[in-house]
């Protein structure tokens, strides 16, 4: 699904990321660790064009990374960050947010399939009323999470997601993607998250290596 | 009626004036004697030299020579909105000079050839002092666009990279700062319509009055300036910003950091 080929970033004359080579298959749970700093979020981010790639190349379902096919790869990932931005006043105009835009309008998601979602992510309907600025940081990542899930987003890049999430809460985040059908590149150093993870890497400096879920150690 | 001219002691008086303002600003503890002494000489060096350029302009009455002056006009606005909007003239120079000199020419050919409608629509008389007065308000509006709409954007970088991973578009996604910039720009045109006359007497009217003008038609030609003033500055806004959008942005719709003069806060 995604494919790394010694690619290099850099930001500011500064180098991020040194030679970066992995492949991520359409189901795979891969975690990324590592030193704040080590350029986990920078890889997620060139993921989705947010950064240049400097040399090499990436590529998402057979297409290389291009400003022409940034769109294949926008339209099926959905990026999820330790405080996500909700975008509007209300959770539920939060919720519906992107099918204002014209590449999801006339795809907006039925009372039940809301509903649905909600009730997944272990969170309760009435918090459609709420205003965005009175809920905590483990809702607002969820009610991202739900978003993504409305989206039929079929790659999630989740940067910390289950940070602000009690024990029953990050139970019921980890039950949603062992959808096989969803593909996770997530940045975590949660032990609970990285026991349901088929891959681990670890970023050290800029450079990435592969390692045993059991040869992670708390940074 | 002819205008009571100023003779050159009299107009001394007026500069005998300052003393006041300086007296009362030294005695409150601002030393702004210097600033104030400077900004005085400019402006009479200025007007001075604006005032002999401008009456061989309006003997000499050559169209190209018109056109120059006015090209001068526009090149000065230029720079100097992009340097108070913060951004590089280097990257959004000529994009603003396109919106700006389209704008600013639709409006005084329109005004003078199809309003005014003098013998001659390029006497130097009627398209010098409009496209200069367009112009300035114009600039105003121009600064507060740019420097509003990329102010807004680097504030609020999360929020537009999030309607953009979101699905949205590059103009989805600036849409918003794009709007409250543009109203921001052309609040105080709105404001200054809605007072007009209430608050105080536009400047051009009480010009043209003292020049000798029936009040009814400096009343005509003050409602005819300001209409334009706005429609040049609605024009002017919103295609410089659209036109500012093709090279502020990289081709993954990331607001470029090298364009950026100087960082706002």
């Amino acid at each position: 699904m995604i494919q790394f080929d010694h690619v290099c970033v850099t930001a500011r004359d500064k180098l991020i990321l040194s030679d970066i080579n992995f492949t991520l298959n359409q189901g795979d749970k891969a975690v990324l660790c590592g030193k704040s700093g080590s350029g986990k979020s920078t890889l997620l981010k060139t993921l989705l064009g947010l950064y240049e790639v400097h040399s090499g190349s990436i590529s998402c379902l057979g297409k290389p990374l291009t400003a022409a096919s940034l769109h294949v790869i926008r339209s099926c990932a959905a990026y999820i960050g330790q405080e996500p931005m909700l975008g509007a006043d209300e959770v539920r105009a939060a919720l519906l947010l992107p099918f204002k835009f014209k590449a999801h309008r006339g795809r907006l998601p039925s009372e039940p399939e809301i509903n649905q979602v909600l009730q997944r992510l272990q969170l309760p309907t009435s918090i459609l009323k709420q205003a965005c600025r009175h809920i905590s940081g483990g809702e607002k990542q969820r009610i991202a999470l739900a978003r993504g899930l409305l989206l039929g987003k079929q790659l999630f890049l989740l940067d910390e997601v289950t940070s602000a999430l009690d024990e029953e809460c990050k139970q019921a985040v980890i039950q949603v993607f062992t959808d096989p059908q969803l593909t996770v590149l997530s940045i975590s150093h949660d032990a609970l998250w990285l026991e349901h993870s088929d891959l681990v890497y670890e970023l050290k400096a800029g450079q990435l290596s592969q390692i045993k879920a059991n040869e992670y150690t708390r940074y | 009626m002819n205008t009571l001219d100023i003779e050159f002691p009299q107009l001394l008086l007026t500069y005998l004036l300052c003393l006041l303002p300086g007296t009362l600003l030294w005695l409150i503890g601002l030393r702004l004697s210097r600033d104030i002494a400077i900004s005085i000489l400019r402006m009479s060096l200025q007007l001075v030299l604006v005032g002999v350029y401008l009456k061989t302009l309006f003997d000499v009455n050559n169209p190209a020579l018109t056109g120059l002056w006015i090209l001068l006009m526009l090149l000065i606005a230029d720079f100097s909105i992009l340097k108070r909007a913060g951004l590089k003239p280097r990257y959004f120079g000529l994009a603003t000079l396109i919106a700006v000199a389209s704008s600013i020419l639709f409006s005084t050919l329109y005004l003078v050839v199809l309003v005014i409608q003098p013998p001659h629509y390029y006497d130097a008389r009627y398209i010098i002092p409009i496209a200069g007065m367009i112009l300035g308000n114009s600039m105003q509006g121009n600064v507060i666009a740019l420097e509003r709409f990329y102010s807004a954007l680097r504030k609020n970088e999360n929020e537009y990279t999030t309607y953009l991973l979101l699905g949205a578009t590059r103009w989805e996604a600036v849409k918003p700062y794009f709007q409250d910039a543009v109203k921001a720009a052309l609040n105080p045109s709105i404001a200054n319509m809605a007072t007009m006359g209430l608050v105080s007497l536009p400047g051009m009217m009480t010009g043209q009055i003292l020049g000798g003008s029936e009040p009814w038609t400096a009343v005509k030609y003050q409602l005819a300036i300001m209409i334009c003033i706005f429609t040049s500055t609605s024009m002017a806004c919103v295609i410089n910003l659209k036109l500012s959008l093709n090279i502020a942005f990289n081709a993954f719709d990331v607001l470029q950091d090298k364009v950026i003069a100087q960082a706002k806060s």
